[in-house]
């Protein structure tokens, strides 16, 4: 093919030439638009039909418009408290653990082990594993009698007064009546399981920000006499914390939409001790089938996604001032 | 860190016998008299076996077929949707991330701040949406249609708007004068998309394509919801269908994880770098 030269003005008359600089004109509208299709009829439509969904009746097969009605039967059912209070329990053990676990972790990494990129990469690898898949081996672990953890747990000593049977073991009786805390164990390890497949990520996240932690400062903290804890709280944590905020939304995000490690691990059970409102809108959705109730839980739950996501947009554009 | 994972293996390679001992045995290292030593240890594939079922196939390329459902059916389905939708991403993601990245046109900074939206939206809440919409295209009779294009559609337009974002910030980072010079050149802006900007951004559009590919490998509760053929289901679906089978079966369950999530822990240990730049990268971004 011959290159192409600039065009000639008696070329730039032809139809197929205006055609062509008409498109290359409005370019990065031809380049959106795939994009913009699939994201209208994957996103934005089921959004908006889940909104018309909540406000509709189709249980009977006709259609009636009811308002808020599904809003106030879902939000003054006893499960959907339940299920708060479980989310809430969930959230809050879920995002403590993995981030003081990924600051040790950042923190030893940052400091001394100079580890190989394999070794590294073999650390990360649970972040690529299926959440079903993590349910499935941290549930072979607890099997009672069989499971390769069941002699610690089941030992009346460690675990007074009977062991533990973290499968089907009821949560004690909570402090706060209508707050689950404590919390069941399955709840506990539910925790357990999901802050291990986060941890990577989060830790991958703060060592990236430690590293942008300007030594200097850290040498001349030292010189003036800071200890290693004074050292952390003053300096390295204020420094690296919009990174923090950022993680621990993402935390957030993560967990309240995760499902499939509850799935494969607890079922929300034993009874209802784990069913969190991710949970709680698959059953009500697709086991119950009341697809209003489920649409007035589901809009709920996008109206905090979308706070929480805006959020961490707002903090990370507060970082990108200061740095 | 990966304790678990050791564990999972172990188990893996144990025969059912060794499975079901009480008290549980680390390492079924033991001789009959009770002594214990390496040279006792009984591993077997038994449990791997059962997940796969291979039968003498004489005609086959290897001599041997694989029966079992999972690596028939499940893993290649699998492998097909996060394949083609991660292609499919590369492509959207590319085009519009190059708009985004050369165009200032108006609306641009609405668009790019809705699409960062659209990636806290869970799947998981546009379900019953998609649900419906499955059910009413399966009824329409579509000539045709096949329940598993919509199922790619669906994890395109999950996987879409961060991959956008990761490849419109690698973008931003190739000098717009090589482009310049390819105008001068006679190039137009598509000619200079696929010349210059692709080959350049190269970690970014392959991070774009591996991220997808790895999120749609082990995204179960779509699957699960979206598709009723069995001839279609998908990996994660297979797995779970497992933990209902195989209530005594534990060596067959953790080799199947094991199966299951090989594939994409070696692509991530090859790829590491991709993942680690991409992740941080957008992340920190938003």
């Amino acid at each position: 093919m011959a290159t192409q030269l600039p065009l000639t003005s008696a070329q730039r008359t032809t139809f197929a030439n205006r055609i062509a600089e008409r498109f290359n004109q409005t370019l990065p509208l031809w380049l959106l638009l795939p994009t913009l299709l699939v994201l209208a009829v994957i996103q934005f439509y089921p959004g908006i039909y889940s909104i018309i969904l909540s406000l509709q009746d189709r249980r009977a097969g006709a259609v009636e418009w009811v308002g808020f009605r599904n809003f106030e039967r879902i939000f003054e059912s006893a499960i959907f408290r339940e299920s708060v209070g479980h989310t809430v329990v969930f959230l809050v053990g879920y995002v403590l653990v993995t981030m003081v676990a990924s600051l040790a972790v950042a923190l030893l990494l940052n400091q001394r082990l100079r580890l190989g990129g394999v070794y590294l990469a073999l650390l990360f690898i649970p972040w690529v594993i299926a959440d079903i898949i993590v349910g499935l081996i941290f549930g072979l672990l607890v099997v009672p009698e069989y499971g390769l953890l069941s002699p610690i747990l089941s030992n009346p000593t460690l675990f007074p007064p009977k062991g533990l049977s973290i499968p089907s073991d009821p949560p004690p009786k909570p402090w706060i009546a209508g707050f689950p805390f404590p919390p069941a164990p399955a709840m506990v390890y539910l925790i357990l399981a999901s802050s291990w497949r986060a941890l990577p990520f989060i830790t991958l996240l703060l060592l990236a920000a430690l590293k942008t932690v300007p030594s200097e400062i850290v040498e001349s903290a030292r010189i003036d006499g800071a200890g290693r804890l004074q050292l952390l709280f003053r300096i390295i944590l204020p420094l690296i914390l919009p990174t923090m905020v950022v993680a621990l939304f993402n935390l957030m995000l993560g967990g309240i939409n995760g499902i499939g490690l509850v799935f494969s691990l607890t079922r929300g059970g034993p009874g209802t001790a784990t069913e969190v409102l991710s949970y709680l809108l698959y059953t009500i959705g697709f086991q119950r089938l009341e697809f209003g109730r489920a649409a007035a839980l589901a809009v709920f739950m996008a109206v905090i996604n979308l706070a929480l996501i805006l959020l961490t947009l707002r903090v990370s554009r507060v970082d990108e001032r200061t740095t | 860190m990966l304790l678990p994972i050791a564990l999972t293996l172990l188990t893996s390679f144990k025969r059912e016998a060794d499975v079901l001992r009480k008290p549980p045995v680390l390492l079924p290292c033991d001789a009959p008299d009770g002594s214990w030593g390496i040279q006792h240890c009984r591993f077997v594939l038994e449990g791997y076996e059962r997940v796969l079922i291979p039968k003498p196939a004489p005609g086959s390329l290897l001599g041997f077929e694989l029966t079992g459902r999972m690596f028939s059916t499940y893993v290649p389905n699998t492998f097909l949707y996060a394949f083609s939708s991660a292609a499919l991403v590369f492509i959207l993601a590319g085009l519009a991330g190059y708009a985004f990245s050369r165009y200032r046109f108006r609306g641009r900074r609405l668009l790019l701040v809705a699409i960062l939206a659209i990636t806290g939206i869970p799947l998981l809440t546009n379900l019953l949406a998609l649900y419906q919409m499955a059910v009413d295209l399966r009824k329409a009779n579509i000539p045709g249609y096949d329940e598993r294009m919509f199922m790619v559609l669906v994890y395109v337009g999950f996987q879409l708007p961060f991959a956008v974002w990761v490849v419109k910030s690698f973008f931003d980072t190739i000098p717009r004068e090589l482009e310049e010079a390819a105008f001068i050149d006679g190039c137009t802006p598509l000619c200079a998309l696929r010349r210059i900007v692709v080959p350049l951004a190269t970690p970014g559009l392959m991070a774009a394509f591996l991220l997808c590919f790895v999120n749609v490998w082990n995204e179960f509760i779509a699957g699960f919801l979206l598709l009723t053929r069995r001839e279609v289901r998908t990996a994660m679906f297979g797995m779970y269908d497992f933990l209902s089978q195989n209530i005594i079966n534990y060596q067959v369950i953790a080799a199947a994880c094991v199966l299951v999530a090989a594939p994409v822990v070696i692509l991530f240990l090859f790829t590491r770098r991709v993942f680690f730049e991409a992740m941080t990268e957008g992340a920190v971004k938003g």
